[in-house]
């Protein structure tokens, strides 16, 4: 197992091991809400495992995979070593000791702020403290990300970036961004409260700068299930990519468009008037845009493989395509969750719809179709198709991986679509308990019990991927193979300078973010009166002597 | 395949994407400054200049109002600020002990009280003595002799003794806020007065006393009630109730003791206080 192998498993080793247990807490929160008896039916240690499972998921999970995935394109997709790996161990225990940090804090019941903070709760100042040493350490893969795409394009001057890497660096790019909210939340709002320099908090001021990567961090989290459909999954399918600049296109857009629209989060605020709201709102539409690209480039990559492989007439290439391939199948139901999801998407984004779901069980459902579905199937599928490739050891049973990424669908699917139904029904998401004796609230008493059964189902599926991996890892080493990125049909030999680069979109990014949020981030600064709350500490000692 | 450089081929997608980014924020601040301020359905419509300051969300209530306003009715005239924590974290507990020199005949030597109308102190939250030594001399909560007590205290006499009373040891526990996992704290809980203290109705808009008064739960300005003596607990509840205590800020007293039953207000005082010496 060469370095880098060694570095990238290290990183999904990590994302997979507190996945486990995440989805664990995530089956037992299920049954602590719904009408069935729970063990350890208490509110506290529902907050508790909430915020767990949120920070798990929605922090360590993601950056851990995408880290370790990102160098793992590095190395393969440019054909060299990945450079700084010193600096990459460096970033991955500043990650890990984070994570660790972060995880006491809530374990010890002193962070029970769930994963967005919600400010003016303030929570033990080692949770703070992980949460910021786990995005600052990502920030050296950020930097190594960039360095190595530099460094490639100044040996090889003129030369088309590899796909696989100017998207990785695309994502390095939209990653530094969308955490430049969080940290100047942290740094500037929260942690002068936690370290007891200040009693009082701006929520409103906290809430902004997080809405600046409370949306475009969903995108990060979804970067690599797109390179996967873009390089991994045409070749899987034993075809060809659609179109190379097409891929690059799609890839600026969701930097450019992911960034400027995360207060599509504060339609209910009232530090900010409609007029940003409504411009977020609308600039958010056009992130459908290079999703309907994607959709389109993959169907027709898939259907030029499945042509090749001998498909006729107008839907047989379908079944003419190889789905006993764990990507082939992942892709197909990632995208069934993600149509549907980003429908559900489309109504929360809405200026004047959002109000008939906000802050219901409705939305709680969408974020678990888009990235606990269609995003994760595709981590799942990305594991399967690389473990063998860095390990040596091929996938020991395709058909149980198979089983796997069904049942997470199906689980998924049983989870969700009764939790939409509910939120618009009226449910409140984030409660720990409902008096079903309530006629109102009994109606959703049946919906509630469904979605456990989807509960229960995703964590047989979770338990079944840690099995196939772990099958694999002690299986027999035998030769390796490298891992094949798709050819376009249409290979670049020559490309414009900003399908090549990103000096371009970062300044558009730049400019479109002064716009979109200059005036609501400034006006808590210049323009309203100061109304900060005291910070509400959800422990006595959470923010004094420690 | 080593290829020619880049820049020999034309690039058109800077002007391209400067102007799309331009119109785009061009329609957006048009439909959202112009067309979404100017035009409401409950609002007149108003100028350009207007509409644009009404999306900002600058709109003319923002200022001060000019015609009188009437007094305006608060509960108490303590509000949690950056200036009243300091204060009351900077209570001397020595000079408070002096003070408390004057408590003792009915709060109790150690302020462990031993009547039903004065309630334990030892132990209690420091912001909780300091509150309501505020509201006494204010007359927002009535009791004729500590509205005499208090009226001779200054805010930081009130802080002093607040601290004082917090560091005394034997009466009320600590609330933390942290809670260890148990079982049975939720409406499937059979005993009427546990499910109340910690799972709370929400049918009649009941959150868990718990939640602020502990066991384990702890919010800024609620005391302890657990050893606190239960006839006190339940007169203070029932003066909530019937609105001869008002003294709470965001009256979340008044909202959950008005839809507490009398026997539901003493088996909550006596889950509470049972282990108190009576």
């Amino acid at each position: 197992m060469n370095r880098v192998s060694r570095l990238a498993l290290c990183h999904y080793w990590v994302a997979f091991g507190l996945f486990l247990p995440a989805v664990v807490l995530g089956a037992w929160q299920m049954l602590m809400r719904s009408p069935l008896p729970a063990p350890l039916d208490d509110p506290n240690t529902y907050y508790i495992s909430m915020s767990l499972h949120g920070t798990v998921m929605a922090y360590v999970l993601t950056t851990f995979f995408v880290m370790g995935f990102g160098y793992a394109v590095t190395a393969t997709s440019l054909g060299r070593p990945v450079r700084g790996m010193m600096a990459a161990w460096v970033g991955f225990a500043l990650c890990l000791f984070g994570t660790l940090l972060a995880a006491a804090a809530i374990l010890a019941g002193r962070a029970t702020v769930l994963y967005t903070f919600y400010p003016p709760l303030l929570a033990s100042r080692w949770y703070y403290g992980g949460v910021l040493l786990l995005v600052g350490g990502s920030m050296i893969w950020v930097v190594l990300m960039i360095l190595n795409m530099l460094a490639w394009k100044r040996d090889n001057p003129g030369a088309p970036v590899p796909l696989a890497m100017f998207a990785i660096t695309a994502t390095a790019y939209l990653w530094a961004w969308s955490a430049s909210g969080v940290a100047a939340e942290l740094m500037g709002v929260i942690l002068p409260a936690a370290f007891g320099a200040t009693a009082q908090i701006d929520a409103g001021l906290a809430r902004t700068l997080f809405s600046v990567t409370l949306h475009s961090i969903v995108y990060f989290w979804l970067m690599p299930a797109y390179i996967a459909f873009y390089t991994l999954l045409p070749a899987a399918a034993g075809g060809r990519l659609y179109s190379d600049k097409m891929a690059r296109l799609t890839f600026i857009m969701f930097l450019v468009f992911s960034l400027p629209v995360g207060m599509h989060h504060l339609f209910a605020d009232p530090e900010h008037g409609d007029g940003f709201k409504f411009l977020q709102g609308f600039f958010t539409f056009f992130v459908v845009l290079p999703t309907l690209m994607t959709v389109f480039s993959i169907c027709a990559s898939l259907e030029i493989a499945g042509r090749a492989r001998g498909g006729r007439g107008l839907l047989g290439w379908i079944g003419a395509l190889p789905w006993n391939e764990p990507m082939v199948l992942a892709t197909g139901l990632s995208l069934v969750m993600l149509g549907l999801g980003g429908l559900g998407g489309i109504i929360n984004m809405s200026y004047a719809m959002n109000s008939m779901i906000h802050n219901t069980s409705w939305v709680t459902a969408h974020f678990h179709l888009i990235f606990g579905g269609a995003v994760v199937i595709m981590y799942f599928a990305i594991a399967y198709e690389m473990w063998p490739r860095m390990t040596g050891k091929p996938l020991r049973s395709k058909a149980m991986a198979r089983w796997q990424l069904w049942l997470w669908f199906l689980g998924m699917l049983i989870t969700t679509i009764p939790w939409h139904i509910a939120g618009l029904m009226g449910q409140p998401r984030r409660v720990a308990i409902f008096d079903y004796d309530i006629p109102v609230v009994a109606r959703t008493a049946a919906l509630v019990d469904v979605s456990v059964l989807g509960g229960v189902v995703l964590l047989i599926s979770a338990i079944l991927l840690i099995l196939v991996l772990l099958r694999s890892h002690l299986g027999e080493k035998t030769v390796e193979r490298p891992l094949r990125y798709a050819l376009a049909v249409v290979a670049p030999t020559r490309l414009a300078t900003s399908l090549n680069g990103f000096a371009l979109w970062n300044a558009i990014v730049l400019v479109l973010m002064l716009v979109a949020y200059g005036y609501p981030i400034g006006q808590f600064l210049f323009v309203l009166k100061p109304h900060s709350a005291p910070a509400y500490n959800v422990t006595r000692d959470g923010a004094d002597s420690d | 395949m080593r290829v020619k450089k880049s820049d020999n081929i034309s690039d058109r997608w800077p002007p391209i994407a400067w102007m799309s980014m331009v119109t785009l924020v061009a329609v957006a601040f048009v439909l959202g400054f112009l067309v979404l301020g100017r035009y409401r359905l409950y609002a007149p419509t108003v100028n350009v200049w207007v509409a644009m300051c009404r999306s900002l969300g600058l709109t003319p209530d923002l200022g001060a109002a000019n015609e009188p306003q009437p007094t305006p009715q608060t509960p108490t005239s303590i509000s949690w600020t950056t200036g009243t924590l300091a204060q009351i974290s900077s209570g001397d507990k020595i000079h408070g002990a002096f003070i408390a020199l004057n408590c003792t005949a009915c709060h109790g030597e150690a302020g462990i009280s031993s009547s039903d109308l004065a309630p334990t102190l030892a132990g209690i939250d420091a912001a909780a003595t300091f509150k309501e030594l505020a509201d006494y001399r204010s007359g927002k909560r009535l009791w004729g002799v500590m509205n005499g007590i208090s009226a001779a205290l200054s805010a930081q006499d009130s802080a002093d003794v607040a601290a004082y009373y917090a560091s005394l040891p034997g009466g009320l526990p600590v609330l933390t806020g942290r809670s260890t996992p148990a079982s049975g704290r939720t409406l499937r809980e059979t005993d009427s007065a546990a499910r109340l203290v910690f799972a709370g109705d929400p049918a009649r808009g009941i959150a868990p006393c718990a939640s602020c008064h502990g066991p384990e739960g702890y919010k800024l300005g609620a005391p302890a009630l657990t050893s606190q003596r239960a006839r006190y607990i339940e007169r203070q509840t029932a003066a909530f109730a019937q609105g001869l205590r008002g003294n709470d800020i965001n009256m979340q007293m008044r909202t959950i003791a008005k839809e507490l039953a009398p026997d539901e207000m003493r088996a909550i005082a006596v889950l509470y206080g049972g282990g108190a010496p009576q």
